[in-house]
């Protein structure tokens, strides 16, 4: 099928108008707030606002959204109170900052707000005080700092026949697939903000690894198995998080895990699953029908893998798990049941013992039947 | 106690501390001059404390030969004006070991003065020099004596001895000594400074080898009353000393020899040669009331001799046998051996049988021990399963060690007597602590009485906060019967309990500029070491201590608290006048206005109502 430029033309800009519109919105958003403000101290009064509780007693568990949300319990910050104050104005200046860049359509990092705060005379102590008011910030607003545009330093990668196009200044109506270029693509905020255009593919592989997504392009299973494969690099960070969300929600691609046999490894598929706690403010984090595939406690003996025996820290999470009520039922409770009779845990690259290609012939085929049944 | 006794037999006890000189602090040149210091430096303060005299204490210490390098010998001399010592006692009191007039149950700084001999003996034994003395006890005349000690023999040898007119009392001890002051200079200073602190009525003065003067001048003219020497109290007593109590109360039968017969005679107020048996009896009962011991003695014998005085003369007593009720003489005109039986229920019975057996269990508790009266003697009598009756002379070894324990755990005697501590006041430690560190807080206490095995003890304490104070507190001055304590606090008790104590309760954050001062009054302190400088926690002190502690901490925590909430003010403030505008300018640019919202008079209306609040607290502090 053939595209005429009038219709390609035409295409790129319904996709910018999407990001301009998005844009638009946290702009309004940040107004509103900003204009609140302004309107207390214009009427002489210390300026105030409301924000969610993060408390541990204010994390709930919402069955039906399937992850962690926050209750009702709201606190009130007041200019007045003396305690409040400096992070008061510390998260002012932080929205002023998102605005900027927002408007600017510039990104940053969490270390550049740290170190961006001190050309406006905010001190903050350490990053991690910074860090902390930027989760104020996603809290007061309800919207992940992404949209604001900071992102974490950590990236994660992701390869396979999968075709964007970049929405950031200077690259805007340029295409991309993403089967190019064999060490994978940075999930950056330029891939984060991209329009998802089209792909072949009828599955997403999350793997834990760098190691097995390098072993998974290598032996070609985007081709074999029609999969778009990304490495979540450990806990999958936030922007890769809302990419896969995007390819299950706008590509219709269902999402399966795969991650080392043990209790860190589970949990890194039940993050993709239903979040964390620590994200209860936010939404649009989860894939609630992604799979955890493996590897499973029960797969330990069922493939004779080679294990090693858990510390005591890894045996302390399971028992810490078992008391998430995500961990409640089906293969959740049963897998994280036999780690503990095992006390034993094996890693992906365990399955070399039987050739380096043992887990992509053999165990990958017969763990993508089984995802249909699960 | 038998072990060391055995040992003065053996050597002398100069020998003894040469010795074991490490046990009182004369281990090596540093700590040897600093000890040194202490000794003469307590000495002269409690003799003018004994006598009510305001205390003038000059400290002087001067390098025999300033160019040679430390340790080296150091000439260590204290002034004081004092009452002195009497030229007769001066070779023994500074030429002897074991010699002192510190006995009796009351507080004072030293024990028995046998620091001062042991300075003395470590000077000596350093530099071969010896001790100087000056002493004028009747304000007119100075003897002025260099004595040595002979070690082996525990004796003075008087080296020189002079005289000159003077025209006021008191005693220069000037000694020459192996010392460091490089290394002890600041123990000494510091030593000095604290002493100062704690004896207000005092003017100390202190030259040192660098000729830096350090002057201290009195700031309280009144003297604290002095303590006065009190009867043990049963809870503090061991066999030991019930043993020696015991021998203290019995009494020889006295000879009967000529000059005795004399004497009771002359009591009596007989001037007839010849007065027959019956009537010296009748004259005896009259006089009765006004007789001495022995005279009576004498007379109860007479009363079962039935002799006059010049029968009297030609026998000899040989037993009293109070459980037989027998008294054996022997008569020198028969040349025999004879008895006479004794009725019991005579009254001379009785003083025979005092004298003999020494007195009643109950008369000795009443009589000997502090706050025993008649009905706890006899509940304490039957508690320990004796006789109230039981006589003292006949108790066996098994029966002293049954006493003294009964006495430890009986529990019914009354609190021990305080008129032995001589504390120094809760005013005078207010005033000290005032013009040692102008705080802007002060708060001082002073605890009743209370008492840890037998041994009566209070506490005082100071808290202060702010002024000239270092911070990084609480720093901690140590007191024990107006003695600094300067080493080996990380074991001692009040470091325990103010160690203990969470600050942050009381609103004293961070490095808070401030002070505790303790003192503890006791007749007897229960030193951890032989080194005396840290307090062992002995519970009831530490519970006096905390108490103490906690009363002052609630007036610091208010005074914080007032404090705390002026700072607030201006703080607010401060956070006001610095971020408001901030905030301002962000959500400006944020809701995209052009000009900054009307904020300015608000915030300066703010700004100075909490300047006015700060004002308004500070104010109550200094009225306070």
């Amino acid at each position: 099928m053939k595209i005429t430029k009038k219709e390609q033309d035409k295409k790129i800009k319904s996709r910018s108008k999407k990001a301009d519109d998005k844009q638009k919105l946290i702009l309004e958003i940040l107004k509103t707030h900003g204009a609140k403000i302004y309107d207390d101290l214009d009427n002489g009064q210390f300026p105030k606002f409301s924000i969610p509780s993060r408390s541990v007693g204010n994390i709930v568990y919402d069955k039906q959204l399937r992850q962690y949300i926050l209750g009702n319990n709201a606190a009130l910050r007041s200019s007045r109170n003396s305690a409040q104050l400096r992070s008061f104005t510390q998260l002012m200046w932080l929205a002023f900052f998102a605005n900027r860049l927002t408007t600017e359509r510039k990104s940053s990092t969490l270390r550049d707000v740290y170190y961006s705060s001190q050309a406006f005379a905010v001190e903050f102590e350490d990053q991690s005080e910074s860090d902390n008011i930027i989760v104020d910030l996603e809290a007061v607003t309800s919207r992940a700092r992404e949209d604001f545009h900071i992102f974490p330093e950590e990236r994660s990668s992701i390869f396979g026949d999968l075709n964007i196009e970049y929405t950031i200044p200077g690259y805007e109506g340029k295409t991309m697939n993403l089967a190019n270029h064999p060490d994978g693509y940075s999930i950056g905020p330029s891939l984060t903000t991209a329009e998802l255009v089209s792909t072949s593919a009828e599955i997403v592989i999350a793997i834990e690894k760098g190691g097995l997504f390098t072993r998974f392009v290598e032996e070609q299973v985007d081709k074999k198995f029609k999969s778009i494969i990304l490495n979540t690099g450990g806990q999958a960070p936030r922007s890769t998080r809302t990419l896969l969300k995007r390819l299950h929600d706008e590509m219709k691609l269902p999402v399966i895990c795969l991650t080392d046999g043990d209790v860190y490894g589970e949990h890194i598929a039940m993050v993709i699953k239903s979040g964390s706690a620590n994200a209860a403010h936010l939404r649009e984090l989860t894939v609630p029908d992604a799979k955890w595939v493996g590897v499973w406690a029960t797969d330990i003996e069922k493939y004779k893998l080679p294990t090693i025996p858990m510390t005591e820290s890894d045996i302390k999470r399971c028992y810490d798990l078992q008391k998430d009520p995500r961990y409640q039922d089906g293969i959740w409770k049963k897998e994280l049941d036999v780690f503990l009779k095992l006390k034993r845990k094996a890693e992906l690259e365990a399955f070399s013992k039987y050739g380096l290609t043992n887990i992509t012939d053999k165990y990958l085929p017969q763990k993508l039947e089984l995802a249909k049944s699960l | 106690m038998s072990s060391i006794k055995e040992k003065f037999n053996q050597i002398s006890p100069s020998e003894f501390f040469y010795s074991n000189r490490d046990l009182a602090g004369f281990s090596n040149p540093t700590r040897s001059l600093y000890t040194a210091v202490r000794e003469f430096v307590e000495n002269a303060l409690d003799a003018c404390d004994q006598k009510g005299i305001l205390p003038d204490v000059h400290l002087t210490i001067k390098a025999v030969d300033p160019d040679k390098p430390d340790p080296k010998p150091y000439i260590l001399t204290v002034k004081d004006n004092g009452p002195g010592i009497d030229a007769e006692h001066i070779p023994l009191a500074f030429g002897t070991v074991l010699y002192g007039s510190k006995f009796g149950l009351k507080q004072a700084r030293g024990m028995f003065g046998l620091g001062a001999t042991m300075a003395i003996l470590y000077g000596q034994i350093t530099t071969n020099k010896p001790v100087i003395v000056k002493s004028s006890s009747d304000g007119k005349i100075q003897n002025q004596f260099e004595i040595l000690l002979d070690i082996q023999k525990n004796k003075p040898v008087i080296v020189k001895h002079t005289t000159k007119e003077i025209s006021k009392t008191g005693l220069t001890v000037s000694i020459c000594l192996e010392g460091d002051y490089s290394k002890a200079g600041n123990k000494i200073r510091d030593y000095v400074y604290e002493t100062s602190l704690i004896t207000p009525y005092a003017s100390i003065t202190f030259d040192d080898p660098k000729n830096q003067k350090f002057s201290h001048p009195r700031f309280v003219k009144e003297i604290p009353a002095p303590p006065t020497i009190i009867r043990p109290h049963p809870h503090g007593i061991d066999v030991e000393r019930i043993r020696r109590m015991i021998v203290e109360s019995q009494f020889d039968i006295p000879t009967i020899d000529d000059a005795m017969i004399e004497k009771v005679r002359k009591d009596l107020g007989l001037s007839v040669k010849k007065l027959s048996f019956t009537s010296i009896m009748d004259k005896a009962k009259k006089k009765w009331k006004t007789l001495s011991r022995p005279v009576r003695v004498v007379i109860a014998l007479m009363s079962f001799l039935k002799m006059d005085f010049e029968k009297l003369n030609k026998i000899k007593i040989e037993d009293i046998d109070m459980p037989n009720k027998k008294l054996f003489y022997w008569d020198f005109g028969d040349s025999q051996s004879k008895s006479v039986d004794m009725d019991p229920q005579s009254e001379y019975y009785k003083q025979l049988t005092n004298t003999v057996q020494g007195e009643p269990l109950t008369t000795f508790l009443t009589k000997r021990f502090q706050r025993i009266g008649p009905t706890t003697a006899v509940k304490f009598a039957e508690f320990a399963k004796f006789k109230p009756e039981k006589r003292m002379g006949t108790l066996t070894n098994q029966e002293l060690v049954n006493l003294s324990d009964a006495l430890q755990k009986f529990e019914d005697f009354m609190a021990p007597d305080s008129s032995c501590l001589a504390p120094l006041g809760a005013e005078p430690l207010e005033k000290g602590i005032k013009k040692f560190f102008n705080p802007d807080f002060v708060a001082v206490v002073q605890r009743p009485a209370s008492a840890y095995s037998g041994f009566p003890f209070i506490i005082e304490m100071g808290i202060a906060y702010g002024g000239d104070i270092k911070s990084g507190g609480p720093h901690v001055y140590r007191y024990a019967n107006r003695i600094p304590l300067l080493y080996d606090e990380g074991s001692d008790v009040v470091l325990k309990v103010v160690n203990d104590t969470d600050w942050g309760r009381y609103k004293v954050k961070g490095e808070p500029p401030f002070i505790i001062v303790s003192h503890i009054c006791s007749t007897r302190i229960p030193y951890k070491t032989a080194g005396k400088e840290n307090v062992a926690d002995r519970q009831e002190i530490e519970r006096e201590l905390r108490l103490a502690l906690q009363f002052l901490s609630r007036k610091l925590s208010s005074f914080m608290s007032k404090r705390g909430q002026a700072e607030m003010a201006k703080k607010r403030a401060n956070l006001y006048a610095k971020y408001i505008p901030m905030i301002a300018e962000f959500c400006t640019e944020l809701s995209g206005k052009k000009k900054e919202p009307n904020y300015k008079k608000m915030l300066k209306t703010e700004i100075e109502s909490e300047n006015k609040k700060a004002i308004k607290e500070e104010n109550e502090i200094e009225n306070n």
